[in-house]
């Protein structure tokens, strides 16, 4: 077992772009669930709408890629209306029921057959970055850093944008936060009704912040499709969501460190258990008392399920994650 | 109790919940089916006709093509041939970018590749989701479209009414637990894959006749239902945990069990054993095999008996009197604990059974469950959020009306739908079909 190998990837999974990524979908399904209260469960549609945004503009509009944060907005907004529009009036489920639903129609339609000139079928898209990788001042063949921090040109260029994005968007959901409108939102979270009497559009702000939400949500899609250079619509399945949202609440909900630091433990803890069960199941399957237990090809579901369990744990036994404050995780729906 | 006592029995209880997940692998890790699992990376590649049965698209497997996998050198990494389920798996050293190529020469007669498809894809290394890349080829067979509007729909309806009744089955579970307990429970979905799993296992594996693993496998799946409310929810209930964080628990233990699945059974599609090999009979326009004709008349009957139960049996009545208004039911006498358990009980072997159902129907699989929880979301929705007799009867209209739409739908989005239907009650008549008229915001 090569225990140094393990580590490194750890530490370098901590500031990753894959915790990057996590951390901007975080960001945003923060300003939904932790302040606002909302369970939007198709995080990962907004984060298509980026992808897609950005897909779109080489696979059918053939403009140049800029244009695929306007068209990205356009489908967030769209996106937002309509799961915000029926369910943000109704009791907390109905939102959760109808973005998870959303989510994976989402996935469908732009996997499909029938769409496949719009946005690539189940084969993705895979050249629209061009513009992206030219702004690159790394050189793409080189190699910086140094181990475990080591990173071909264009990671590195992907890495430092997407973690400035995950910078300037904690400053600005900090500040929101503090505003007169993030602490409507909050209030909301706490008690609708008593928002409600105090004449504020309670309807209206949560459309605000769902659609908000969406928006950091949709840049996570962006850096994702632009550090891999492809989008795939099997990528933006709804159990994404879902480990965005573990991540959120090992960090901790309704703080803007809790949703930056949490997809990085996330992440350096998936890749050291990913790492580790995969030594372990090298050359052998991993046995206890000589029954095989895990084999090589069962490491994938051994680490979602421990995700799936981490959350159910976190939940249940520390709801405010690292950084929380318990107070702030009352939540109720009934 | 002082604060030590209760980080000490956290500890506990967290060791206890690690503990019962590892027994729980020890326990299913018999290797014949552990080996069931695909091999590490693979490219799984599937020739699927999309036959155009009474006007309606339909995927049939084509076996007997011959594919080949090649790198981006152009060297060969691997052929396979298609089997009787239209697929082969061909694996490849690693997650890297490949070319797939369709013998075009090697498809029967009759079939070629749909307008537009390509002979020969190309994978790019990040389509590696997993370790496993489907691709698939669709091929068109042409004619048989000869089918009147009327055939077609009336073909549509009863395929509807036999997907409709699975979906009331599965949901009469989700809308009681919901109704006593206020949980949205997202892993109901993994109870009716449980269902369907075991009854493999027993049908498959163990070689014991369907007609006696049912039953069985029915009673299992009530006993998860108790086992998920004692071990997971009452102990949320009782340290008085909000609806939304027990909400979330039901996400992780769905994503959970899913992956306990996936880990147990692999990630293909197989049938049962015990009548998958028959032949439709026609009656009039309509096509339905003996199976599918039993399924669903068994489903009626059971539907009706659940609605009668409720109606009339003193059991039921506290059901609905928890249902209503759990404080005053328990305040009349009724030990609500125990109602939830016998609804946690019923909908668990509801669940099953629909899963058995859903197996005989198309095939088992570890997403079998997960694939129809949001259509039995859309059913108690339309029904009525709680409402036991809502989730028949909405769970009823969701199945007929996703495949009635599949006559204007491509089959891919077949559940598209639904989702319209979700969204449409929500804003027309959020109290659904049968639910009073009360705030529900």
């Amino acid at each position: 077992m090569d225990i140094i190998k393990i580590l490194e990837n750890t530490i370098a999974a901590f500031f990753g772009i894959d915790a990057a990524y996590f951390a901007l979908a975080a960001i945003g399904l923060n300003i939904q669930f932790g302040y606002t209260g909302l369970l939007n469960f198709g995080q990962s549609a907004f984060m298509a709408c980026g992808a897609y945004g950005l897909g779109m503009t080489s696979q059918y509009f053939g403009v140049g890629m800029w244009w695929g944060i306007l068209i990205g907005l356009a489908l967030v907004i769209i996106l937002g209306l309509l799961v915000g529009i029926p369910t943000l009036r109704l009791r907390a489920d109905y939102l959760a029921i109808v973005t998870i639903a959303t989510a994976e129609i989402v996935r469908l339609v732009v996997r499909s057959v029938r769409f496949k000139e719009y946005f690539g079928g189940s084969d993705g898209i895979n050249s629209f970055s061009t513009s992206f990788r030219d702004l690159s001042p790394f050189d793409p063949a080189g190699q910086y850093g140094i181990r475990p921090f080591k990173y071909s040109g264009y990671s590195l260029w992907t890495m430092i944008v997407g973690w400035s994005l995950v910078i300037i968007f904690s400053a600005l959901v900090y500040m929101l936060m503090k505003s007169p409108w993030g602490r409507v939102v909050k209030a909301i979270r706490e008690d609708e009704d008593a928002v409600r009497s105090l004449g504020k559009n309670v309807y209206s702000y949560k459309m605000q912040s769902l659609i908000i939400g969406g928006v950091v949500g949709m840049f996570s899609g962006m850096i994702f499709a632009l550090d891999r250079g492809s989008v795939q619509p099997d990528n933006y399945s709804r159990d994404v969501t879902f480990y965005v949202l573990t991540a959120l609440v090992l960090g901790g909900v309704a703080k803007v460190r809790g949703s930056v630091v949490g997809p990085m433990m996330f992440w350096g803890l998936y890749v050291f258990s990913d790492n580790f069960l995969r030594e372990l199941t090298k050359d052998e399957p991993f046995s206890i008392f000589g029954v095989g237990i895990i084999q090589k090809a069962q490491v994938g579901p051994v680490n979602y399920m421990l995700i799936g369990l981490g959350l159910m744990l976190l939940m249940t036994f520390r709801p405010q994650g690292v950084f929380g404050s318990k107070e702030e995780m009352a939540l109720d729906g009934r | 109790m002082t604060s030590t006592d209760n980080s000490k029995s956290r500890f506990f209880a967290v060791g206890r919940a690690f503990a019962v997940l590892l027994a729980a692998l020890f326990m299913f890790s018999a290797p014949d089916v552990a080996s069931a699992a695909d091999a590490d990376n693979s490219i799984i590649i599937s020739v699927q006709n999309q036959a155009n049965n009474n006007g309606v698209s339909e995927k049939k497997p084509v076996a007997g093509v011959k594919v080949s996998v090649a790198n981006l050198a152009g060297m060969a990494i691997g052929e396979g041939v298609t089997d009787s389920s239209g697929s082969t798996t061909i694996s490849v050293p690693a997650k890297d970018n490949y070319v797939v190529t369709l013998d075009v020469a090697s498809l029967p007669s009759g079939v070629t590749l749909v307008e537009g498809t390509k002979t020969v894809v190309n994978i790019v290394k990040d389509a590696f989701t997993t370790n496993q890349k489907r691709v698939t080829f669709f091929a068109g067979s042409s004619g048989e479209s000869g089918a009147s509007l009327f055939d077609r729909i009336a073909q549509r309806l009863v395929d509807g009414v036999r997907l409709g009744l699975i979906i009331a089955i599965c949901s009469v579970g989700l809308s009681l637990i919901f109704g006593t307990t206020g949980l949205t429970n997202f892993a109901h979905g993994e109870m009716v894959t449980f269902g369907g799993l075991i009854a493999f296992w027993f049908n498959v594996l163990l070689g014991i006749p369907l007609l006696i693993a049912a039953p069985v496998v029915i009673a299992l799946g009530g006993v998860l239902g108790l086992a998920m409310n004692g071990f997971i929810f009452a102990k949320l209930r009782k340290r008085g945990i909000g609806l939304i964080s027990q909400l979330v628990v039901s996400v992780g233990l769905s994503i959970m069990l899913r992956n306990m699945f996936l880990y147990q059974f692999g990630g293909r599609t197989r049938p049962l054993d015990d009548f998958s090999l028959q032949v439709a009979k026609s009656f009039g326009p309509v096509s339905i095999t003996m199976r599918d004709l039993s399924t669903a008349i068994i489903s009626l009957i059971v539907l009706v008996s659940v609605a009668v139960y409720l109606q009339k049996s003193r059991t039921g009545k506290a059901i609905r009197a928890v249902s209503d208004n759990p404080s005053l039911a328990s305040s009349t006498g009724i030990d609500t604990q125990k109602i939830i358990r016998v609804v946690w009980f019923a909908g668990g072997a509801l669940a099953a059974m629909g899963g058995v159902f859903r197996g005989l129907d198309e095939q088992v699989g570890f997403e079998m469950g997960a694939g129809l929880i949001f259509l039995m979301f859309a059913g108690i929705t339309l029904g009525g959020l709680g409402s036991a007799y809502g989730a028949l009867v909405g769970g009823f209209l969701v199945g007929l009306l996703v495949e009635l739409a599949s006559l204007v739908v491509p089959a891919e989005l077949k559940n598209a739908p639904a989702l319209l239907i979700l969204i449409i009650v929500l804003v027309v008549r959020p109290q659904g079909i049968l639910g009073r008229k009360q705030r529900v915001g």
